[in-house]
C-alpha cells in the first residue's frame, strides 16, 4: 500500500504544477485570439478561477451554512432569529472572553509584529544572521501540545519553601522571591498565555518581513548613507516605510490569529481562572452540540474582520498608485 | 521569445503528462480502504494510549490468534467529534469505537441508527454478559426502561462495558499512616497529620491541561452522593437540581474543607497548580508531605512510575480505605466509571470481537495487566488493592457515574472551573453558584 | 552586506590608526550584538529546556529542573526516544506525513501564486470584493467547515484517501497565501512587465519568466510555513482520513500517552523528533533569503 501512496504523491507533485502550467499556457493561447475587450474581461477570471474555486468550496460555502445555522435552533428544524446572538452577547462569560480576546488582539499582535520587525532588521546587519534566525524561528514548528509541555516546565509551581522545578520560579528563588502560580494567578495568567503566543509567532513575522527586507535594493540604502543619514534614520525613515505593505499584511494576519487563538489557551488552561477567549467559548458550545450558538460566534468574528480588510484594500490601492 | 517558449513548454508538458498517465495507470490506482461488510477485518477506535493500549493489545492477541481477524486499531482522542461529523456527513464510520457520553447524543445516534444494539451483536452470548457484569453498568434503576448514561434506550443496550474504575478512594502510605481508617468524614477531618509525621492532611492536584478541575469534581461528587443521596445526585447531573440549592451548596462547603490552606499540602496554590498525576508524590517523600490522597483506582501506576527506585508495592507500601461515610443513610452509593465500546457497523468481524471482549477470558487479561477493574463481577485479582476495590464495586448499592462527565460540555466546563475558582477564592462561593445556575439554564436546552 | 559600508577602510598606510578605528567600530556594534544575543537566548531557553528534558527520566524531572543536568550527575537516558521509536508503525507514519505534506504544499502554492497574480496585476470588476471575501474567510473556525466538506468528499468518493487531505489543506491554506503573495507581487515594478509586453511576451510568459522568479523569497517563506502547518496538523488528517489505515506521525504520537496523561514524558521526545524536519526545511531554504536576487529591480 505504501508504494501506491508514493506513486500518487509523485504524480501529484509533478502533475499538478504541469497541469496548471498547461492550463495557463494553453488558456492564454486561446484568450489571446479573442478580441481585446473580451480578453481583459475573461482573463482575470480565468487566472483566479482555481484559487477562487477552492476558497468557495472550502470556506465560502461552509461560511454561508454557518450563517444559516446561526439563525436556527440545534435540531435544525426552526428559525430562531437572533436568539443565538442574544445568548452570546448577554451571557456573562462572554464578557470575560471578549475582554481577553481584546488583550490578545492588542498585545499579541503588537509585540509579535514589533519583535519580528526588529529581529529582521537587526539580524540583517550581523554575519551570524542565519544562526540567530534559527534561534528565533525555533518555537514556530512546535505544536501547541509540545508548547504546553515546554511552558509547563517554565511555569511549574512548587509550594513555598520546596525546591522549585520550574525555570521561572527557580529564577525568582534566586532573587529570594516566593514562587508565583503563573497560570492560576489572575494578575499573571493572561500575560503568561499571551507571552507564549508571542513566543511562537515572532519567528513567523520575522521570516515574512525579512523576505521583503531583502528585496529592498542596496542602491536606495547607499544613496541615503551618502546623503549623510545615520543608521537609525535609515531604519526609521527609509526601511520601515518601504516595509509598510508587508507589515500591514503580517499585522492583519496576526490580528486574525489573535481572534482565532484557541490551541494555546485550550491546552494550557481551557479558559480557567478568567483566561477564556472567544474561540474556547465557541468550542465548548460546539462540543455540547449547541451548533447555533457556535455558528453565531463564527459570524461575529467574520464581521469583525471586514473593516480590517478594507484597510488592507486601501493599502493595496496606494501601492498600485505608486508603482 | 514567447513563441519558442510556448512551443517548448507545450511539448514538455505533453511529454510529462503522458509519462505520468502511464505510471498512474500501471500502478492500478491504489487508495481505498478495503474493509466492506467484512468478516476478516475490523476497525477499532480507542482513546487508550501508553500502558492502557498495551493492555488492550494483550487482550486482543488471543482473539487474533484464534480467529485470524485483523484488528486495525487507532488511538483517537477526538472520537466523539469525529463520529458526529461522520454521522452527519454520511461517511464511513469505524466498526467499533467508544460510545458517546452526552445523553442527547446517545438518543440522537440511536434514533439515526448509528449505534447498533448489543442484543444483536452478542447474539446468544448477550444474556451471559448481563448476568456476569456489574448490574449498575447494565441495568437501569428499577421501573425505568432507559438510562442514557449506560446507553440503554428503549430497553436495548447500545454499549458493551469492558472496564471499570472505582473513584473516591482515600490512598495513604502504609509506612506513614499507621492508624485505623476513619469511619466518618468528620472523623477523617479531625485526624492530626503531625501525629504521623506528615505536614498536612490531604494532598490534591487539580491541574490537567484542558480538563483542569476534574479531580476536584470527583471529590465533590463523592461528597454529594453520600451526603444528599442518589436521587439528588442524578437530578443534579440532569440539570434538574439547582446549584444554589441547599444540598449542592452544602456539598461545596464540605469540599472546601478538604482544600483549605490548612488541610491541603502546599496550600491552595499548590492544589491548583499541581498535575493530578503528581499530586500523590508527597505521600512518599521524606518527611511525608501529606497523609491522604483521594483518587481513583488508576492512580496506582502514577505512584509507581514517579518513584521507580522505591519499588512501591500495592498493599505493603500503599493502600486505600473507602471514602468515609458522610450520611450513613447513603453509604451504598459508590462513584465509578467505565470504559465501553459501541458498534457502529454491524459486520461479522465486529460481532465476533465484541463477543470476545464480553468474555471472562478476555477481561481477565485486563485484570492481570493491572491498573484497572474489569466489568465482569467474577474476575480474580492478585493485586490486593484491586481485589478490595472489586469487593467495593460488588457490594455497592448504586454505582453512580461521575457527575461532570455526563453533563453537557459547556456545563461541565463551567462546573469544573467553578471548583477551581472557589478553591482559589472561597469567598466567591455564592456568586459562583449563581453563575452556575445561569449556565445550567442555558446548557440543557436544545436551542 | 550593507553594514560593511560604514566599516573603516583598511589600507597599507596607517594600519595602526585603522586598527584603533576597527576596535572603535566593534565597540560601537557591541550593543547590537548584546541585544541580539539576549533576545535569542530568551527565545531559545524554553525549547532547550524541553530538549534536555527529553533525555531525562520521569523521576528526575519531578525532583529538579532541567538546568541541574548541566552539572554531574547528568542522568541522561534515551528512554523517551526508545518509547517513541518502538511504537508499531512509526517509520511508516513519518513517510505518510511526508506524503501528505509535500504534495499539499505544492498544490496550494501553485494555485495561490496564479490567483495572486490575477488579483495584483489585472483589473476586473468585483476584484476587491472577491479579495476581501477570500481573505476574510481566514477567520472561519475550521470546525464549522468540516461537515460540508466531508459531504462533498463523500460525494466525490475521495473521502478517506490522501487526495482528500491534500485538497482540504489546500482549501484552508489558500486565503493567507493569496493574501501574502498578492502583496508581494503587487510590489514588483511595473516597468519590467511593460517592457516585456512591448517585446511581445504574453501574460503566460510574463508570469512564468518574470513574476515567479522575482517572488522566490516570498514563496520560499510560504513553503516553510505551509509545510510546517501541514506537518503538525492533526485535525484535518483525522477527519479526512477517517477510517483509513494511512496515518501520519501526529496521529501515531497519541499512542504514547494514556487517556489520563500518563507517559507525557515521552511526548518531549516525540516533539523533538517532530520539530526536526520543518526546522531542516527552514535551514535549507535560508539560501533564498539573500539580498541580491531582486536587488536593482525593486524601485525605492
Amino acid at each position: 500500500m505504501a508504494l501506491d501512496q508514493i506513486i500518487t504523491a509523485v504524480v501529484a507533485v509533478i502533475g499538478v504544477p504541469l497541469v496548471l502550467l498547461a492550463y495557463i499556457i494553453v488558456g492564454e493561447q486561446v484568450i489571446e485570439r479573442l478580441s481585446d475587450r473580451l480578453q481583459t474581461w475573461i482573463r482575470p477570471y480565468f487566472w483566479a478561477l482555481p484559487a477562487v474555486g477552492f476558497a468557495t468550496v472550502f470556506m465560502l460555502y461552509p461560511m454561508a451554512r454557518t450563517v444559516i445555522f446561526s439563525l436556527r435552533n440545534n435540531d435544525d428544524n426552526a428559525w430562531v432569529g437572533f436568539a443565538n446572538y442574544n445568548y452570546f452577547f448577554t451571557f456573562p462569560d462572554t464578557l470575560t472572553a471578549l475582554r481577553n480576546s481584546l488583550l490578545w488582539l492588542v498585545f499579541y499582535t503588537f509585540f509579535a509584529v514589533a519583535f519580528g520587525l526588529i529581529a529582521a532588521i537587526l539580524l540583517d546587519r550581523v554575519r551570524y544572521e542565519a544562526l540567530a534566525k534559527v534561534a528565533i524561528f525555533l518555537p514556530v514548528p512546535i505544536s501547541a501540545v509540545a508548547a504546553s509541555i515546554i511552558w509547563k516546565f517554565m511555569f511549574e509551581y512548587q509550594p513555598v519553601g520546596a525546591t522549585q522545578t520550574g525555570t521561572l520560579n527557580a529564577l525568582l528563588g534566586v532573587a529570594h522571591h516566593d514562587p508565583v502560580a503563573w497560570l492560576v494567578d489572575s494578575t499573571t495568567n493572561n500575560a503568561a498565555l499571551i507571552f507564549v503566543g508571542i513566543w511562537t509567532a515572532v519567528g513567523f513575522c520575522m521570516v515574512i518581513i525579512s523576505a521583503s527586507l531583502k528585496a529592498i535594493s542596496t542602491e536606495v540604502l547607499e544613496a541615503a548613507r551618502i546623503d549623510g543619514a545615520n543608521e537609525f534614520q535609515i531604519v526609521w525613515l527609509v526601511v520601515t516605510p518601504l516595509l509598510w505593505p508587508t507589515i500591514t499584511v503580517v499585522g492583519t494576519t496576526m490580528l486574525i490569529n489573535a481572534l482565532k487563538t484557541f490551541d494555546i489557551v485550550y491546552v494550557m488552561t481551557n479558559g480557567a481562572y478568567d483566561t477564556d477567549v472567544i474561540a474556547t467559548r465557541m468550542f465548548s458550545q460546539l462540543q455540547s452540540n449547541h451548533i447555533g450558538r457556535a455558528a453565531a460566534v463564527g459570524v461575529v468574528l467574520f464581521i469583525a474582520i471586514v473593516p480590517l480588510m478594507l484597510v488592507n484594500i486601501r493599502r493595496f490601492q496606494q501601492q498600485e498608485e505608486q508603482r | 521569445m514567447s513563441d519558442v517558449f510556448t512551443r517548448l513548454a507545450s511539448r514538455a508538458i505533453a511529454a510529462g503528462l503522458g509519462t505520468l498517465m502511464l505510471i498512474a495507470c500501471s500502478s492500478g490506482g491504489g487508495g481505498g480502504t478495503g474493509g466492506g461488510a467484512s468478516s476478516t477485518d475490523v476497525t477499532v477506535w480507542t482513546a487508550w494510549g501508553g500502558a492502557e493500549l498495551k493492555a488492550f493489545q494483550d487482550v486482543l492477541k488471543p482473539f487474533k490468534d484464534q480467529t485470524g481477524i485483523n484488528v486495525h486499531l487507532t488511538t483517537n482522542r477526538d472520537s466523539t467529534n469525529q463520529l458526529a461529523n461522520g454521522i452527519a456527513a454520511g461517511t464511513d464510520l469505524p466498526d467499533i469505537a467508544p460510545g458517546p457520553t452526552d445523553p442527547n447524543l446517545v438518543k440522537s445516534w440511536v434514533s439515526k441508527g448509528a449505534l447498533k444494539p448489543m442484543e444483536t451483536a452478542l447474539g446468544d452470548q448477550f444474556q451471559a454478559y448481563i448476568d456476569n457484569t456489574y448490574p449498575a453498568l447494565t441495568t437501569p434503576p428499577s421501573g425505568q426502561q432507559d438510562n442514557p448514561y449506560i446507553l440503554v434506550i428503549g430497553g436495548k443496550h447500545y454499549a458493551l462495558m469492558v472496564k471499570t474504575q472505582v473513584k473516591g478512594l482515600i490512598w495513604y502510605n502504609k509506612k506513614v499512616f499507621t492508624g485505623t481508617a476513619p469511619t466518618s468524614f468528620d472523623q477523617m477531618l479531625q485526624i492530626n497529620p503531625s501525629q504521623y509525621g506528615a505536614k498536612s492532611l490531604f494532598c490534591a492536584g487539580f491541574e490537567s491541561g484542558a480538563a483542569s478541575g476534574w479531580p476536584a469534581s470527583d471529590q465533590i461528587d463523592n461528597i454529594i452522593m453520600r451526603q444528599s443521596g442518589d436521587q439528588v445526585y442524578t437530578n443534579w447531573i440532569q440539570g434538574k437540581q439547582k446549584f444554589t440549592s441547599p444540598e449542592i451548596k452544602l456539598g461545596y462547603q464540605t469540599f472546601l474543607q478538604e482544600v483549605s490552606d490548612q488541610n491541603v499540602y502546599g496550600g491552595r496554590n499548590t492544589a491548583l497548580s499541581t498535575n493530578f498525576g503528581k499530586a500523590g508524590d508527597p505521600l512518599f517523600k521524606n518527611p511525608a508531605g501529606c497523609l491522604f490522597l483521594e483518587q481513583a483506582t488508576f492512580i496506582t501506576s502514577f505512584f509507581q512510575q514517579d518513584f521507580p527506585s522505591l519499588n512501591l508495592k500495592a498493599g505493603t507500601d500503599f493502600d486505600f480505605f473507602a471514602h468515609p461515610s458522610v450520611n450513613s443513610q447513603y453509604d451504598g452509593n459508590i462513584n465509578g466509571f467505565y470504559d465501553n465500546f459501541s458498534m457502529y457497523n454491524d459486520t461479522p468481524a465486529a460481532r465476533k470481537l465484541l463477543t470476545y471482549l464480553s468474555t471472562k477470558d478476555a477481561q481477565q487479561i485486563w485484570a492481570n495487566d493491572g491498573g484497572t477493574l474489569g466489568a465482569i463481577k467474577t474476575l480474580t485479582y492478585t493485586d490486593p488493592v484491586f481485589k478490595r476495590a472489586a469487593d467495593i464495586a460488588n457490594s455497592a448499592k448504586n454505582l453512580l457515574v461521575t457527575a461532570g462527565d455526563f453533563m453537557p460540555a459547556d456545563m461541565q466546563k463551567a462546573f469544573w472551573q467553578s471548583l477551581l475558582n472557589v478553591t482559589k477564592n472561597p469567598g466567591s462561593l455564592d456568586s459562583e453558584l449563581a453563575h452556575l445556575d445561569q449556565v445550567q439554564k442555558a446548557a440543557y436546552t436544545t436551542s | 552586506m550593507s553594514a560593511e559600508a560604514t566599516r573603516p577602510r583598511e589600507s597599507a598606510v596607517g594600519k595602526g590608526v585603522s586598527a584603533l578605528d576597527n576596535l572603535g567600530y566593534r565597540l560601537q556594534r557591541l550593543p547590537l550584538h548584546l541585544v541580539i544575543i539576549i533576545f535569542c537566548a530568551i527565545w531559545v531557553v524554553p525549547t532547550i529546556g524541553m530538549i534536555i528534558n527529553s533525555f531525562r527520566s520521569l523521576q528526575d524531572m519531578g525532583n529538579a529542573g532541567w538546568w541541574t543536568t548541566l552539572f554531574p550527575p547528568h542522568g541522561f537516558t534515551l528512554a523517551s526516544y526508545q518509547a517513541v521509536l518502538e511504537i508499531d508503525g512509526v517509520p511508516q507514519s513519518i513517510l505518510s506525513s511526508i506524503l501528505i505534506t509535500i504534495p499539499a504544499t505544492v498544490i496550494q502554492l501553485t494555485i495561490a501564486t496564479m490567483g495572486a497574480y490575477a488579483f495584483a496585476w489585472m483589473r476586473f470588476p468585483g476584484r476587491n470584493i472577491f479579495f476581501i471575501v477570500i481573505v476574510a474567510l481566514m477567520v472561519v473556525p475550521i470546525q464549522m467547515t468540516l461537515i460540508p466538506v466531508l459531504q462533498l468528499f463523500h460525494l466525490l468518493g475521495i473521502q478517506g484517501t490522501i487526495v482528500a487531505v491534500w485538497l482540504a489543506h489546500s482549501g484552508y491554506g489558500l486565503p493567507f497565501e493569496v493574501f501574502l503573495l498578492r502583496n508581494y507581487l503587487g510590489g514588483l515594478p511595473r516597468e519590467i512587465f511593460e517592457s516585456a509586453e512591448v517585446d511581445g511576451a504574453g501574460h503566460a510568459v510574463r508570469f512564468l519568466r518574470i513574476a515567479v522568479p522575482m517572488t522566490i523569497p516570498a514563496i520560499a517563506s510560504l513553503v516553510i510555513f505551509v509545510f510546517l502547518g501541514i506537518w503538525n496538523d492533526l485535525l484535518v488528517a483525522l477527519t479526512f482520513l477517517g477510517t483509513s489505515q494511512f496515518r501520519p506521525f501526529t496521529v501515531m504520537i497519541a499512542q504514547l500517552v494514556t487517556s489520563f496523561g500518563g507517559g507525557w514524558q515521552f511526548l518531549t521526545a516525540a516533539a523533538v523528533l517532530q520539530m526536526a524536519l520543518p526546522l531542516a526545511v527552514f535551514i535549507f531554504l535560508q539560501r533564498y533569503f539573500v539580498r541580491g536576487i531582486t536587488s536593482g529591480s525593486v524601485k525605492g
